[in-house]
């Protein structure tokens, strides 16, 4: 078992979760959503994004809008739908209830030892 | 000093050099067949990446008269990650349209292989099922085309049912590999390089194109990628699935063709080889060539026989070589059409030897143009009264023949080791004489290119007759220079008689008498072995009272008794 794929699989799990945060903070083009993840260290390469974005779309969780640019071509904006935004409330509930959850499992050890 | 192309990536123009253009083309391609069916999905995401590349390209490019090259793409590529990754991401989101479930072992499905295709990838698919070799479901399916008619039903029908594994995940499937990201990795790392294969192809091919016209080009690019996108609704599906099928019936019965043209022309040119082989070395093997049979101008020609032959052989040779080479091409595109020079060559040997043979034949005929002939005389001691017997005799030794007869065709004989021609074309006649005197006649024709030659040719022929008291035996046969083969040679012999002179005409020349005048006209075959006397005008019979039916029963009669007492007097001498 390699540990790059352990911790890819991790990071894929909340992926979803992590681009539709970015998108409750206001709509994003690809490249900033890109850009957030990146620095975040959420993400190595860029083309797996591409992939979930459409996913997300054809759920109804997320939309798009094309925006002029001042540099080329218009741009595709991601906005968060009302659907979406259920939905990252209940992953906000997940989320939280999993970081105690794994709190708890990973902290105890210690606590038993003793 | 590279190519560049100008592309529109994304709404962006960029300049990039042709190497850097096949790897990015190579790229989004990889990218595309990675990803699952869904058409709408997947032109979306391909569009969103493109943009994004040219995103990350107009970082890098400053200047618009710059070029991309080569470590652009590499550097974008490990940005954006490898095909795998994309199916890596999708699959874990791949939810019930397309249940593969991920390490489940070999799960099979059926599919069409369309890698691995003579028509349709049926068998290969089949093979693929079963885990067998793809050429036995080939013989199998052959076998039912050939056996029972409703194989190629069959065929059809499956054609049309199965889907061709398209994506990476299915063409695992129809392996019976289990789908994990370990396999898909290998299998596209195979397809990658199969790919960058075609892809050299499709450039050489791609670039030449373009020089024919770019215009054409671009039309023909439109449309098979319009092709392609309308080709995911099921009845345009159809359609195109049997517009296959139609196709490649064609193809079928082109290479059916192909194959009777090469068998063929390999027949042809094999048959030439050992005919060719055997006319040669049996001449020189010194093996009695009585069944080896030359046209007739290959004789008395300018031209050394084995010359004419190898004429011959490359005058019907090289058509079918041509043949041959056309029927490979047909079964098979990797046999190069033959290049210019060698082209060239093969049409110059080709009319040399037609010229050679033509003027051969001019030749031949030439030398058949005039008539000759030489005459000898010799006198005959006969008086009034006598009796002139006329035999004929065979040389068995030369040549055994059961029947004596007149014959136009010719014999090879040996005779003190020269290669001579045993003819036997020889007519008899008796006429009155002008004179007192009797005498024998003997004329013999050849032919020749001119009378000269003519009346040479008819010295070479050799012929005898023995003259004994009053009995004249003549030779049945004459012989002659082997070149003078086709010669149509002949020999006249005709009898001076005087009035009241008695001829017989022995048994022996019964087939060589030819157009004898007689006062009852009797027929040449039924002159022999009857006595004639020379009245003032014609010959008149003696002994010829009887009809010829009764003439008949007399014979039969006559050889009974004989052999009746044949048989008693060998009795006899073994009772002695």
């Amino acid at each position: 078992m390699k540990i790059e794929n352990t911790k890819a699989q991790m990071r894929k799990g909340v992926l979803e979760y992590c681009i539709l945060s970015i998108l409750k903070n206001g709509d994003a083009y690809t490249s900033e959503i890109l850009k957030t993840l990146k620095s975040a260290e959420m993400i190595v390469v860029e083309g797996t994004i591409y992939p979930l974005l459409t996913r997300l779309k054809n759920a109804g969780l997320l939309t798009y809008r094309w925006e002029e640019s001042t540099s080329g071509p218009p741009r595709k904006y991601y906005v968060l739908t009302e659907n979406g935004d259920l939905f990252l409330k209940e992953l906000n509930k997940t989320w939280s209830n999993l970081i105690n959850s794994v709190n708890q499992v990973t902290r105890k050890k210690p606590t038993t030892d003793e | 000093m590279n190519k560049t192309i100008n592309i529109n990536l994304g709404g962006f123009f960029f300049h990039i050099d042709e190497v850097a253009y096949q790897k990015l083309k190579r790229y989004l391609a990889s990218i595309s067949r990675s990803l699952s069916d869904d058409p709408q999905g997947k032109n979306e995401i391909i569009a969103d990446i493109e943009a994004r590349i040219s995103e990350l390209l107009s970082e890098k490019i400053t200047d618009a008269r710059q070029v991309v090259n080569e470590a652009d793409i590499e550097d974008i590529i490990k940005i954006m990650g490898q095909p795998e990754d994309y199916v890596d991401a999708e699959e874990s989101y791949n939810e019930s349209s397309y249940s593969y479930n991920r390490n489940s072992a070999s799960s099979k499905k059926l599919f069409r292989d369309g890698d691995d295709k003579f028509l349709g990838g049926v068998a290969s698919g089949i093979a693929h099922y079963f885990d067998i070799d793809t050429i036995w479901v080939r013989l199998g399916l052959l076998a039912l085309f050939f056996g029972a008619g409703f194989g190629i039903l069959v065929y059809i029908i499956l054609w049309i049912l199965l889907p061709e594994a398209k994506t990476t995940a299915e063409k695992l499937q129809m392996e019976g590999e289990p789908v994990n990201i370990d396999n898909i990795e290998k299998k596209i790392r195979k397809e990658f390089n199969n790919v960058s294969e075609n892809v050299s192809v499709f450039a050489n091919n791609a670039s030449e194109k373009i020089k024919e016209g770019a215009s054409e080009f671009s039309d023909k690019m439109n449309k098979t990628f319009s092709a392609k996108t309308k080709k995911n609704n099921g009845i345009s599906d159809f359609l195109d699935t049997l517009g296959k099928i139609i196709l490649a019936i064609f193809k079928v019965i082109g290479k059916f063709i192909g194959i009777i043209i090469l068998f063929i022309s390999a027949a042809v040119i094999l048959s030439l080889i050992i005919g060719g082989f055997s006319v040669g070395s049996l001449e020189w093997l010194n093996v009695d060539g009585t069944f080896l049979q030359y046209p007739p101008f290959f004789y008395d020609a300018a031209l050394p026989i084995w010359l004419l032959t190898i004429c011959m052989f490359l005058l019907i040779g090289i058509p079918f070589l041509i043949l041959f080479i056309l029927g490979l091409r047909i079964l098979s595109s990797n046999v190069q059409k033959m290049n210019k020079p060698t082209r060239l060559t093969l049409s110059g040997i080709w009319f040399i030897s037609l010229l050679t043979l033509i003027f051969t034949g001019l030749d031949f005929a030439t030398s058949h143009a005039n008539r000759g002939q030489s005459t000898q005389k010799h006198s005959l001691a006969m008086v009034a009264s006598d009796t002139l017997t006329i035999k004929m005799v065979n040389d068995d030794a030369i040549y055994y023949r059961p029947n004596l007869r007149r014959s136009t065709y010719k014999e090879e004989v040996t005779v003190n080791g020269e290669k001579v021609v045993y003819a036997s074309n020889i007519k008899v006649d008796v006429r009155k004489s002008e004179s007192t005197e009797s005498s024998i006649v003997i004329q013999k024709i050849s032919r020749g290119k001119n009378k000269n030659t003519a009346n040479l040719n008819t010295t070479k022929i050799i012929y005898k007759y023995q003259i004994i008291n009053n009995t004249v035996v003549l030779d049945a046969y004459f012989l002659s220079a082997y070149k003078n083969l086709w010669k149509d040679e002949e020999i006249n012999i005709t009898f001076y008689i005087p009035e009241n002179t008695l001829v017989y005409f022995d048994r022996s020349t019964k087939n060589f008498l030819h157009h004898i005048e007689n006062s009852a006209d009797i027929y040449d075959k039924d002159m022999a072995k009857h006595h004639f006397i020379m009245t003032e005008s014609t010959l008149n019979c003696t002994d010829c009272l009887e009809e010829v039916d009764e003439d008949l029963d007399e014979k039969t009669k006559e050889e009974t008794p004989e052999k009746k007492t044949k048989t008693s007097t060998t009795k006899t001498q073994e009772t002695i």
